[in-house]
């Protein structure tokens, strides 16, 4: 089975003042149906932009994107984003809820966005199952602003999850949470991909977090720097990995 | 407070186009007020330029009331009352030059003949002239042209010109002396005056009498001791003593309509401008919410903070102020020129710049600025470095707070209206259309923010099946900043309200001017004669007996004195209304009362008159003819009869007119064609009454004339009135502007879960639709009530308001369209949001 995500030698450039600063540079990888991947790093490392081109938010400087057998890199605008709406979901570090919608308006988002109809029987459903899966059933009529900050996470993760895409992106999503927190977020992803089959590509710069993935990217200076083999665990233990970026020196 | 006002200037720098925007909208808003001042002014000065070039240095004008005119008894006792000095008499008659034989078949255009006493009249009057000699003292046949009538005839000193005299005289040639300078305020429609000896005058029109007389008083003699001794002496016919200054209050007067109108434009403007004040600061305050509580921290007191947004304001106020004098005086003089060559009622003839003007318009601009800045600035000042950091949405309370800041803001910009309304000093009744227009309006302005969600709901409907995403997120867009939208969404129906308030009035007034063509004149068409023809004349047996004429029915206007007040009057043959089934009576039987005026001694009343006379039906109408009272029985009332020169006209049979009332004959002849022979009829009569000096005109065409000057006054109106809405649509810019600025997150994440760039435009110009249409619905209903108050409060009784279906159309189109216009940038800005930086946006 060919990879559902693919970076061919991909190179981020941005200019910044007098010059160019590379964010990302030369970066080929292959992420497998079904696994978990995790891009650790130090801050400026380039992993979150490394994220956000793998997932079409962005255009590489030179290099490609192929995202489920799609160039995305190559694809016009509006070509991208549909290939992103039906391929892909997003978690992001700081939540980003509509805040005038409600918990049940906001997951429904990706059918809105598409025309579709939420209040539709299978759609209905579905919104219904995955706040259920994120233990956040009862409160579809709140707003954001009557949520803790694990719950306005849980409904940014129940959005991402609601149209089953093939791909889900995090990019630090528990960083702006409690560790017990945070933990429930990591579950949940893992439950995503282990359970339902999903890829997931998680970016952090905390090793326990990361320690959720099958394999992990490690990042410097906008290269690939290793790759951490940790195998498929229930148990989620950071210790293998801590020990490994420590002979890295990270 | 250097550093205060340099921080001041940098906010502002630092977003240059929401700076140039609230500027130009400022400057809009002044410059329609600015405009307003400086054309009351030149109204103003051409109201007493035009008393002064009539009546020189008159005191006093004694004016026939009558078609008779003074008599010679009369000009005796002016001449021997004391404290007159000079009696200087005129007789002004209109009259066609005979026509040049090579010329075409139509009537030439007529000219105003004006008979004077040389040595009289040069003691009050000044004619410069242009070239040649002024008239000499002992008579004979010369006369003086006007430089208009010069230059269309091509007349030089020395040429001849005839004129056609009255029946008994007929045509008479004259040789010109002199050319008279040009100079404003000719008595005649089209500038085309002559001077002539008086006795020439009276000659040629075969009377005896004169139309008026100047009288200069002696050095200490008061105009009322003088009116006094009037009363006493002048017996022989009804007169009217008029002084310049009175004139002048007639003309000024005349013209109040036209004032009223451009205040309510310039108010509305204003308003317009200081909401555009109040949202950029509220952005301001908004965006730098963090920095104002880190100052704070730092130590800036919370009055600091407020001076601070006072003094943003202030930069724009003063810049816009500036560009709007320059703009009012623009506006003004674009006005001056539209208006001047045409004349009428708005007898603009030169810029007049007042500096007393400039300086209102200035202080009340900069005043409006401050007071719009001031709800921004205190709620700066109250910022506490806490919720700086943990900004939340209080919507009650904000909503509340801008409330209270519309109030006041609306108080003082409609202190400034008020103030230029005309008739608003002489007391209540100047006072109500004023006040019941701005409470009106300031109702729609407070009403706004509980009608925008309900019917955004409900027009935003109307785009769900076609754009279901962007219409369900411009519901949650729209009630973001449910105030600032409202405010948005006011400022917008103002401005619609006041375009349809404006073609109500314009169709109102137009139905006015021309029903009673259709609802009075028993014909098919007119024909107008420039003099009195007297129903016995021999030239009016030959029009009757053309083939297919059915009928020619006699119409003559005059004035009748009735308690001291002048009122128009109207000979007509009631047997012809009758038979043509024209006039519609309030009150009284038709098939007795047109009889009885055919047979003397009625009366029938438009109903305005009867209510300002306070006379029923049955009631004895008491006019003064000469030496007498005739006492005339009111046998109907009217809804509306035929206009004369300041109001509806009482109708009377030609006996009582001729006879008792001092009538000399018919001005207009209205024509009815035997069914199917018109154009045949009309084609055989149209030449010979040309020939015996009378215009033809069909009945639409007549109305098209009238119309078309209303409408020529409403178009400037409306032109003024679109610059209302230009402010608006600046503030639909940056309303609209804000919420994608407040959003670039949200739609950073939309982006990123799929909504496209082209989505993203649409919503940002669905939620200017979805505002637009709600201010255009809003702003239609609001202008029907304004136009119907202003149209019932002017027009009086009789008068069916007609909303102009027009103006109402295109009030809701055009709503939706500025809306959408003003969309396009901050829908570019919306669809260019980069995904990567927003996401990150903080």
């Amino acid at each position: 089975m060919p990879p559902i995500l693919e970076a061919r030698d991909v190179t981020k450039r941005y200019r910044l003042g007098a010059g160019d600063v590379e964010a990302v540079r030369g970066v080929s990888l292959a992420v497998e149906p079904g696994e978990f991947v995790a891009f650790m790093g130090p801050s400026g490392s380039g992993k979150s932009t490394l994220l956000h081109l793998l997932g079409g938010l962005d255009r590489p400087t030179s290099g490609d994107v192929v995202l489920d057998g799609a160039l995305v890199s190559r694809l016009s605008d509006d070509a991208a984003t549909k290939l992103r709406r039906e391929k892909t979901g997003f978690v992001f570090q700081f939540f980003n809820l509509v805040p005038l919608l409600s918990v049940w308006e906001n997951v429904a988002l990706p059918f809105t966005i598409a025309g579709e109809d939420a209040r539709r029987a299978e759609h209905a459903a579905a919104i219904r199952a995955v706040l259920a899966s994120v233990d956040l059933a009862g409160k579809e009529r709140n707003r954001p602003d009557q949520l803790s900050a694990g719950e306005q996470q849980r409904v940014a993760l129940a959005r991402a999850l609601v149209r089953r895409p093939a791909l889900l992106l995090a990019d630090e999503p528990t960083g702006n949470l409690d560790f017990a927190t945070g933990t429930e977020i990591l579950d949940r992803l893992w439950r995503s991909c282990h359970e339902g089959g999903q890829t997931v590509v998680l970016v952090t710069h905390d090793a326990k977090a990361a320690a959720y993935a099958d394999r992990v990217y490690v990042l410097r200076d906008g290269s690939l720097r290793d790759e951490i083999r940790l195998g498929r665990r229930e148990d989620h233990g950071a210790a293998p990995l801590i020990a490994r970026l420590a002979d890295l020196g990270l | 407070m250097r550093a205060l006002d340099a921080l001041a200037r940098r906010t502002l720098v630092a977003r240059p186009l929401r700076t140039i925007l609230t500027i130009v909208g400022i400057a809009l808003g002044v410059g329609v007020l600015v405009a307003a001042l400086v054309l009351n002014a030149g109204l103003d000065a051409a109201a007493e330029r035009s008393v002064r070039d009539q009546l020189g240095r008159t005191d006093l004008r004694v004016a026939a009331f009558e078609e008779r005119g003074l008599s010679r008894a009369s000009l005796a006792a002016l001449a021997t009352t004391p404290g007159v000095a000079v009696v200087a008499p005129e007789l002004e008659r209109r009259t066609y030059p005979v026509p040049d034989p090579l010329a075409g078949s139509g009537l030439p255009v007529p000219v105003t003949v004006i008979g004077v006493d040389p040595a009289a009249d040069a003691a009050l009057h000044d004619r410069p002239l242009a070239s040649g000699s002024p008239l000499p003292a002992g008579g004979g046949d010369v006369i003086l042209v006007s430089d208009a009538l010069a230059r269309a005839d091509g007349l030089a000193v020395g040429a001849t010109i005839t004129l056609n005299g009255s029946v008994e005289s007929g045509p008479r040639a004259f040789r010109v002396s002199g050319i008279l300078a040009a100079v404003p305020g000719d008595p005649d429609p089209a500038g085309r005056s002559i001077v002539v000896p008086l006795q020439v005058a009276q000659t040629l029109f075969s009377t005896d009498a004169v139309s008026r007389a100047d009288l200069g008083l002696t050095p200490g003699s008061g105009v009322a001791a003088v009116t006094a001794a009037l009363e006493s002496r002048l017996s022989a016919e009804p007169y009217t003593l008029t002084t310049p200054g009175e004139l002048i209050a007639d003309l000024r007067a005349s013209t109040a309509d036209f004032r009223a109108m451009i205040a309510l434009v310039a108010a509305v403007s204003l308003f317009g401008g200081a909401f555009l004040i109040f949202n950029t600061l509220a952005m301001t305050v908004a965006e730098r919410a963090r920095d104002v509580g880190l100052l704070r921290a730092a130590g800036m007191t919370r009055r600091q903070v407020t001076l601070l947004v006072l003094i943003s304001a202030g930069h724009l106020g003063i810049a816009g102020v500036a560009l709007g004098l320059a703009t009012g005086v623009g506006l003004a003089a674009a006005v001056t020129a539209y208006v001047s060559p045409g004349g009428g009622v708005l007898a603009l003839r030169e810029l007049v710049i007042p500096p007393a003007g400039l300086l209102l318009g200035a202080l009340l601009g900069f005043g409006v600025t401050i007071a719009a800045a001031l709800e921004p600035a205190l709620r700066a000042g109250r910022i506490s470095p806490v919720a700086a950091l943990t900004a939340r949405l209080e919507q009650t309370a904000v909503l509340r707070a801008r409330l209270r800041w519309l109030t006041v803001v609306f108080a003082v910009v409609g202190v400034a209206g008020i103030a230029l309304w005309p008739g608003a000093a002489d007391g209540s009744a100047g006072l109500l259309r004023p006040l019941a227009v701005y409470g009106l309006l300031l109702g729609v302005a407070l009403v706004g923010p509980f009608l925008v969600g309900p019917l955004g709901v409900l027009v935003g409907a109307i785009a769900r099946p076609f754009l279901p995403a962007e219409e369900r997120l411009t519901r949650s867009a729209l009630v973001r900043d449910r105030s600032r939208t409202a405010l948005t969404v006011g400022a917008l129906a103002m401005a619609l309200a006041v375009l349809v308030a404006l073609g109500g009035v314009a169709a109102t007034t137009r139905q006015a001017a021309t029903a009673w063509l259709t609802e009075v004149v028993p014909g098919d068409a007119l024909l107008t004669s420039v003099r009195p023809v007297a129903l016995d004349e021999p030239q009016l047996a030959d029009l009757a007996a053309v083939p297919g004429v059915a009928r020619l029915s006699p119409i003559g206007r005059f004035a009748v004195a009735v308690g001291g007040q002048r009122l128009d009057a109207a000979a007509v043959v009631g047997a012809d209304l009758l038979s043509d089934g024209r006039l519609v009576l309030t009150a009284g039987d038709r098939a007795a009362a047109l009889p009885a005026l055919d047979a003397g001694g009625a009366v029938i009343l438009p109903a305005a008159v009867a209510d300002r006379l306070g006379l029923p039906l049955g009631g004895l109408l008491q006019v003064l003819a000469g030496p007498e009272i005739v006492a005339l029985r009111v046998v109907g009332i009217a809804a509306r009869t035929i206009p004369g020169s300041s109001g509806e006209a009482v109708l009377v049979g030609w006996p009582d007119a001729t006879q008792r009332l001092g009538a000399l004959g018919a001005d207009v002849f209205a024509v009815r064609y035997v069914p199917g022979q018109a154009a045949a009829a009309a084609a055989a009569l149209e030449p010979l009454a040309r020939a015996n000096a009378l215009e033809p005109a069909s009945l639409q065409a007549v109305a098209g004339t009238i119309g078309a000057s209303v409408d020529r006054l409403f178009a400037l109106l409306t032109a003024l009135a679109v610059v209302a809405l230009i402010v608006a649509g600046l503030g639909i810019v940056n309303t609209l502007t804000m919420n994608v600025l407040e959003r670039v997150r949200e739609l950073g994440i939309l982006r990123a879960a799929g909504l496209t760039r082209r989505q993203a435009r649409r919503l940002v110009m669905l939620e200017a639709a979805v505002l637009g249409a709600v201010g255009a619905i809003i702003g239609v209903g609001a202008g029907i009530v304004a136009g119907a108050i202003l149209a019932a409060l002017g027009a009086g009784p009789g008068v069916t308001y007609d909303p102009g279906l027009g103006s109402i159309a295109l009030a809701l189109v055009g709503g939706v369209a500025l809306a959408v216009v003003a969309s396009v940038w901050p829908a570019s800005l919306a669809s260019r949001i980069e995904i990567v930086r927003a996401v990150q946006y903080e």
